[in-house]
């Protein structure tokens, strides 16, 4: 009699679980074909709270990075974000999170944009969108300044290093010779460490940013060189919620704002030294 | 190094997201690991049964995919934790617990039946032999390896990173990606080892208290 008690009370429980694993999913499902019909309440939810939250690695200069005094976060796309949303109404928080998992946190609700030159790739469009862009880049490969190669025939054989996650991966699976040649592709967490991966010799060049090879030069880096041959070309964008239609509609405007009336120039000038973002074809 | 005084101040402020994770991690916890020990010891099979499911689960899958999943996998589930830090401290004292749960075991179950055998003779209760005659046995013979386990937490908590939580070892590698530079990382090193020296005095002074019978 006991065990017959026990048997049941473990289907019961099992029946339980199993009921309240199936149950959310269910109101989701009636709820879908409503959201669509529901009105889009993203700008109004920002414009409610007062800020959105900028997503980004605070460890990318000069995009995005702590200054060594203040420990404030400052960078270009800080400071753009910031005018935007001075034109918007709104404050801009920052919240840094961890680039391989920027796109959950996007979805998640935990931050409103990302913000970091972040590339514009198929596979992010896939699960976010994005903003038009808003700055050119391209991923190079850079080398030590005193070894021998020049193109990316004199790299055959050689190892590289690359950030793990980043859109330099894409760039370089799309020049699939080059990367054929290479006998291993090297993936850290960041860009400091596959410099230092250079530094030593362990890796013979690093594919990375332009913009982020421009930012060491600046700091009186005088140990790299990059190849003339580019891997490719790409655009960051602003990252967005998919469902934040009209939130992006607002940001947007903000943006074409800033990029018509020269505000963007003025910002590209203080930490490029020239106008490097009025070119990007929107 | 430049800005040396800001370093350290943002390491302390990283250091005290370490240190309050490390913390509430114990204090719930070692509680929570004793009584899924005695669940664990229970006669009640669907009881030990859940609980040995349980230890398994938590000891045999990495806690960096456990702070992954309470942050980013319970959402699919339609438990949605915004907080990083109460996402941590959750994975964190489930994890934890776990393994706190097998030492107490272990330790429980290393004192001989000779004892519960005299207690009996006594005319004491199984609550009494426990808490009188067991459990103080059992908690000497468990110091050292809850010891090992709580160096080992004070370690683990750089883990938190891969949520965004600004604890002392993402703060020192934010500044060497930024500077290209990794001096900071010593500093952390020093740091760490500065909170496993304090711990280790600790534990030890501990361990000496209760060695009553090793002179």
């Amino acid at each position: 009699m006991k065990k017959t008690v026990l048997i049941l009370t473990i289907l019961c429980l099992a029946v339980a679980l199993f009921a309240a694993g199936c149950t959310p999913a269910t109101p989701e499902a009636s709820e879908a074909p409503e959201e669509t019909k529901a009105a889009d309440t993203s700008w109004d939810d920002i414009k409610e709270k007062g800020y959105f939250v900028l997503g980004l690695d605070d460890a990318f200069p000069p995009m995005g990075y702590r200054d060594e005094e203040t420990n404030e976060i400052v960078g270009f796309d800080i400071d753009l974000a910031k005018e935007a949303a001075k034109r918007m109404g709104v404050e801009v928080k920052l919240q840094p999170v961890v680039w391989e998992t920027v796109t959950q946190e996007l979805n998640k609700g935990t931050i409103d944009v990302i913000w970091n030159g972040c590339t514009i790739t198929e596979e992010r469009l896939e699960v976010i969108d994005f903003t038009k862009p808003y700055m050119n880049n391209k991923q190079i490969v850079v080398v030590l300044k005193d070894s021998p190669y020049q193109t990316f025939e004199d790299l055959a054989g050689k190892k590289m290093a690359i950030q793990e996650g980043s859109s330099a991966q894409k760039a370089l699976d799309a020049n699939k010779e080059f990367k054929d040649s290479l006998t291993e592709v090297v993936p850290f967490g960041d860009n400091t460490k596959a410099f230092l991966d250079l530094d030593s010799k362990r890796v013979d060049c690093v594919a990375v940013d332009i913009v982020v090879f421009n930012y060491y030069i600046a700091k009186g880096t005088d140990k790299y060189r990059m190849l003339d041959t580019a891997l490719g070309d790409e655009q960051y964008g602003i990252g967005v919620r998919k469902d934040d239609d009209a939130f992006q509609a607002e940001l947007q405007k903000a943006l074409d704002e800033m990029y018509a009336d020269g505000t963007a120039a003025e910002i590209s000038e203080e930490w490029f030294g020239s106008d490097i973002v009025s070119d990007v074809n929107e | 190094m430049k800005h040396l005084d800001t370093l350290l101040l943002t390491m302390l402020q990283g250091s005290g997201v370490t240190l309050s994770l490390f913390a509430i991690t114990l204090i719930v916890a070692l509680p929570l690991g004793f009584l899924l020990s005695l669940g664990r010891l229970s006669k009640f099979k669907p009881l030990s049964g859940f609980i040995w499911f349980y230890t398994w689960v938590m000891r045999g899958t990495p806690l960096m995919l456990q702070i992954l999943f309470i942050y980013f996998g319970l959402d699919f589930l339609g438990i949605k934790i915004t907080d990083r830090f109460l996402a941590a401290v959750i994975a964190f004292v489930l994890n934890y617990a776990a393994y706190f749960a097998e030492i107490f075991r272990g330790g429980i179950q290393s004192i001989g039946r000779g004892q519960y055998e005299a207690s009996d003779m006594l005319g004491m209760s199984y609550g009494q032999t426990m808490m009188r005659i067991v459990l103080p046995q059992a908690f000497r013979r468990v110091l050292p390896p809850i010891s090992n386990e709580v160096i080992t937490l004070i370690k683990d908590t750089a883990l938190v990173y891969v949520i965004g939580l600004q604890d002392l070892m993402k703060v020192v590698d934010g500044r060497a990606i930024t500077t290209l530079d990794p001096t900071p990382y010593l500093f952390a090193a020093v740091f760490y080892l500065f909170f496993t020296f304090v711990l280790t005095l600790g534990l030890s002074a501990l361990e000496k208290r209760f060695a009553y019978y090793e002179g």
